[in-house]
């Protein structure tokens, strides 16, 4: 049994208070002269019980009297299997309103549900609660009933993804530290497979999850999981619903049609960029109207530079220039000084490549010191593979000969390896690269991606490469300036994971998230059932009532 | 006489406003006298003696209507067996006598004395010896049983030099009144009958084997008929400093049984040992006390 108001059980101090007056009044009775006391006393002997029973019965049912009132007051919850209300509870309300409750289910918004339910399970709260709301932005919202039930009134749907087995696990956590008699985390959630995440969440002991089980058959989704410009071409990836049948994704760039496929989920597609003048460019991607209108449509952002002016340094060795010639043949380059090439860093934008005299690297490195370039060449480089993400043609290239580039530590400057170690790094305005581009260095010259290699290294890689980033949050493009230029951007987008809308099986769900997967009418039987109690005060202001009457009774039956 | 000026039939306590026990003695028997159609006390013997004034109370079979006829004077015929009776009034002089329940109201021992006086003059009156026995725990005062004139006010002076005494020992009183009681007689007993009733019945007893008629009048006051008082009070027996603590209200309905119990008990012990008994209040008029010995 708990109390509401506990404070008030000082009050059955009172309940000695029959028993004080009764003795204090025993203390000094006055005192009569009374010639028949015979009489008295005999009659006193008769009714000896009867009035010890009589006194027994009143002390009794004062007592009880007054501690009936002083528990009424106390507001006693008793537990009870149904009805009532219940003790005191930390809940935990996880309302997942990701994107993917923003889809139509059987003609109705999965929000508007689960809304429903999370707002049934906060107006169930009694004042003596602790309640909580976390949503998709993972932040835990404490406060009285009202006010989270106007968050829930308000709430729409989200463009981040919900981590639920993270997310159920910190709020079982939130309400494991509160000392409460009972705890309870309510998961309303479409249960996405997807949004199970990996791994289990940790549920303490003491805390009951009661996890919405989904409400009806998923619907066919197909969303642009990602569209991203490489070498003037839009790839495209689908995800969504598997099985869903494929529809048309229409490309639009500077506000034309650049183009339309057809995919369905996991396709891939590619839809090239007509030319246009150098300059940011934002366009978007977007499949026809669905169940799920949130996925249907995703931004992406390409910077088309001008073709760089290059000059073949001294030792820029015999396969740079006639990479550089087929570059200009194909308007890629053109002929300038902004970018030089060769075994001497320049004044400008310089790609740097090992001397072929062993002698003249000291002579370079003093050169990029002087520069100001944490890097140097250093000689006993073991042969080996270049690994590289930000340039993939050269991935997997052999090296037979390099030196070790050594010096700095900032492993963003890294743009390849070999072995580990730095092959191809960027500091500022210059590219140091560890090996000759030479077939007696490495076999690069002689593959197909050399050419896009130096394309990559003079247009890219020493012009300083504009990054485009994605990010989770309402699909827009943000732009990241410096001085009066657009240095790069960031495509905001919905999480490619929402577009799949199965839902988890019950098992999984339960098991995943360590509570019981309820349907909507059993969530809310089971709504504190562990905790569920009613408030006695009415029952024990009634028996206070027969208590009353009782003494009366009584004290004037019994006289 | 109307009945308004009776004071045989008014209130006991505003009657001994009237003045001592003599005054309203005189004045109740005069009223109580006036409204008696039939001698209470009529003599045993049928053997006339002499005449005597017609007094108001006398029954009308004993005027002689001859006098009457030729004189117009009204005279009563008395017998010799008339002045032969021995009237003994005990009063009981007890601490528990001398307590009422009201100021208004008289204390037990001032209504036994009145009523005593008024039943010594009723039996002088009709000449019949009359003597009287004060007690408590011992015999105080003894007047024999006289009928010559004077009588009533040695009687009266009885009563009035026998303070309120302590303790009471009726049985040891009743045994020293049998000595005194040497022919065959009356015995009043005027008391609140607080004592060990065995013992007092004992005496009674033989005192009615002696051939006695003995009349008990058990007198209470009204308070001590119903039980009243504070919410708890310690209640302390006048006579032997007993006390016990008790709530009024509930033990007032097991009280007054048990009084009612006490009344009964002494009705019928009395009643099988041939004596009269009469249960009066000190609220109830001196008459009414008197008419109950018609």
């Amino acid at each position: 049994m708990s109390f509401l108001h506990p404070l008030a059980l000082i009050g059955l101090a009172a309940a000695a208070i029959p028993a004080l007056l009764h003795l204090l009044h025993r203390r000094t009775p006055p005192e009569v002269d009374f010639p028949a006391v015979r009489y008295l006393t005999a009659a006193e002997r008769e009714s000896a019980r009867r009035l010890k029973l009589r006194h027994l019965l009143l002390l009794v049912l004062r007592t009880a009297l007054v501690i009936a009132i002083v528990l009424a007051a106390a507001r006693p919850l008793v537990p009870m299997r149904a009805g009532g209300a219940h003790e005191p509870t930390a809940l935990v309300v996880v309302l997942d309103n990701s994107p993917s409750a923003g889809a139509i289910v059987e003609g109705r918004a999965t929000l508007e549900r689960l809304r429903r339910v999370a707002r049934a399970s906060i107006a169930s709260a009694t004042t003596a609660d602790r309640l909580w709301l976390v949503m998709a932005d993972g932040v835990v919202r404490g406060g009285g009933r009202d006010a989270l039930l106007a968050i829930v009134d308000s709430a729409g749907v989200d463009a981040r993804r919900l981590d639920l087995a993270a997310v159920v696990g910190r709020a079982a956590r939130v309400a494991d530290a509160e000392p409460a008699p009972a705890r309870e985390v309510h998961v309303v959630s479409d249960l996405q497979r997807t949004a199970l995440g990996v791994g289990r969440a940790e549920i303490p002991t003491s805390v009951r999850v009661l996890v919405l089980a989904p409400g009806g058959a998923p619907p066919p989704n197909r969303g642009v999981a990602q569209a991203q410009v490489a070498e003037g071409v839009v790839n495209l990836t689908l995800s969504g619903t598997p099985g869903a049948l494929p529809v048309p994704a229409t490309v639009r760039w500077r506000g034309r049609e650049a183009g339309r496929v057809l995919a369905g989920p996991g396709d891939a597609a590619s839809v090239p960029l007509p030319p246009g003048p150098p300059g940011w460019s934002v366009g978007e991607a977007e499949l026809e109207p669905d169940e799920l209108r949130a996925d249907d449509r995703r931004l992406f952002a390409a910077r088309i530079a001008p073709a760089a002016r290059v000059a073949a340094g001294p030792g820029a060795g015999p396969f740079v220039e006639a990479a550089l010639g087929v570059l200009r043949q194909g308007r890629r380059i053109d002929v300038g000084s902004d970018v030089t090439i060769g075994d001497r860093p320049g004044p400008g934008v310089t790609v740097v490549l090992p001397p072929d005299d062993p002698a003249l690297v000291g002579q370079v490195n003093r050169a990029l010191a002087a520069r100001g370039i944490p890097w140097r060449l250093e000689g006993g480089g073991t042969p080996g593979v270049v690994a590289s993400e930000a340039l993939e043609m050269i991935a997997g290239g052999t090296v037979r000969r390099r030196y070790r580039l050594v010096g700095a530590t900032d492993s963003a400057a890294v743009l390849a390896r070999v072995h580990g170690e730095p092959w191809l790094v960027r500091d500022d305005e210059t590219v140091l690269v560890g090996s000759r581009l030479d077939t007696a260095w490495t076999s690069l010259p002689a593959t197909p991606a050399f050419v896009p290699f130096v394309d990559a290294l003079v247009n890219r890689v020493a012009r300083g490469e504009a990054p485009i980033r994605t990010a989770e949050g309402v699909p827009r493009v943000e732009f990241e300036r410096r001085a009066a230029d657009t240095v790069g951007a960031t495509v905001f987008g919905l999480d490619a994971r929402e577009s799949d809308l199965t839902p988890a099986s019950p098992a999984l769900g339960e098991r995943v998230l360590g509570g019981a997967v309820l349907s909507e009418a059993q969530l809310a039987a089971a709504r504190f059932a562990g905790a569920r109690r009613a408030d006695a005060s009415g029952w024990l202001l009634l028996l206070a009532l027969v208590l009353a009457l009782a003494e009366v009774a009584v004290a004037i039956l019994t006289r | 006489m109307t009945p308004q000026s009776r004071l045989d039939l008014l209130d006991p306590a505003e009657v001994a406003r009237l003045g001592g026990i003599e005054i309203v003695a005189a004045g109740v028997v005069e009223g109580f006298l006036a409204g008696l159609h039939r001698s209470p006390f009529r003599g045993f013997s049928v053997e006339f003696t002499e005449h005597r004034a017609y007094q108001p109370g006398d029954e009308l079979r004993y005027v002689d209507w001859r006098i009457l006829a030729r004189s117009d004077r009204l005279f009563v015929k008395q017998f010799e067996e008339e002045t032969n009776l021995r009237a003994m009034i005990l009063v009981d002089a007890s601490r528990s006598m001398a307590w009422r329940g009201a100021p208004q109201r008289l204390t037990k021992r001032a209504y036994a004395d009145r009523l005593a006086a008024a039943l010594a003059l009723v039996l002088l009156r009709q000449r019949d010896a009359t003597g009287l026995v004060t007690f408590d725990d011992a015999v105080r005062q003894v007047v024999p049983a006289r009928v010559k004139a004077g009588q009533w006010a040695r009687l009266v002076r009885g009563l009035l030099d026998t303070p309120d005494g302590r303790g009471t020992a009726a049985h040891a009183a009743l045994r020293h009144l049998t000595s005194l009681l040497t022919r065959r007689g009356m015995v009043l007993l005027l008391s609140d009958l607080l004592f060990d009733p065995d013992l007092a019945l004992t005496a009674l007893r033989y005192l009615r084997h002696r051939g006695h008629q003995v009349i008990v009048y058990h007198l209470m006051d009204p308070a001590e008929l119903a039980l009243e008082g504070p919410p708890e009070a310690r209640f302390r027996d006048l006579e032997s400093d007993v006390s016990v603590v008790v709530r009024p209200r509930e033990l007032a309905q097991a009280y007054a049984q048990t009084v009612a119990r006490a009344i009964t008990q002494w009705r019928v012990a009395c009643r099988r040992q041939g004596i009269a008994y009469h249960h009066v209040t000190t609220d109830t008029p001196f008459g009414m006390a008197l008419r109950l010995l018609a």
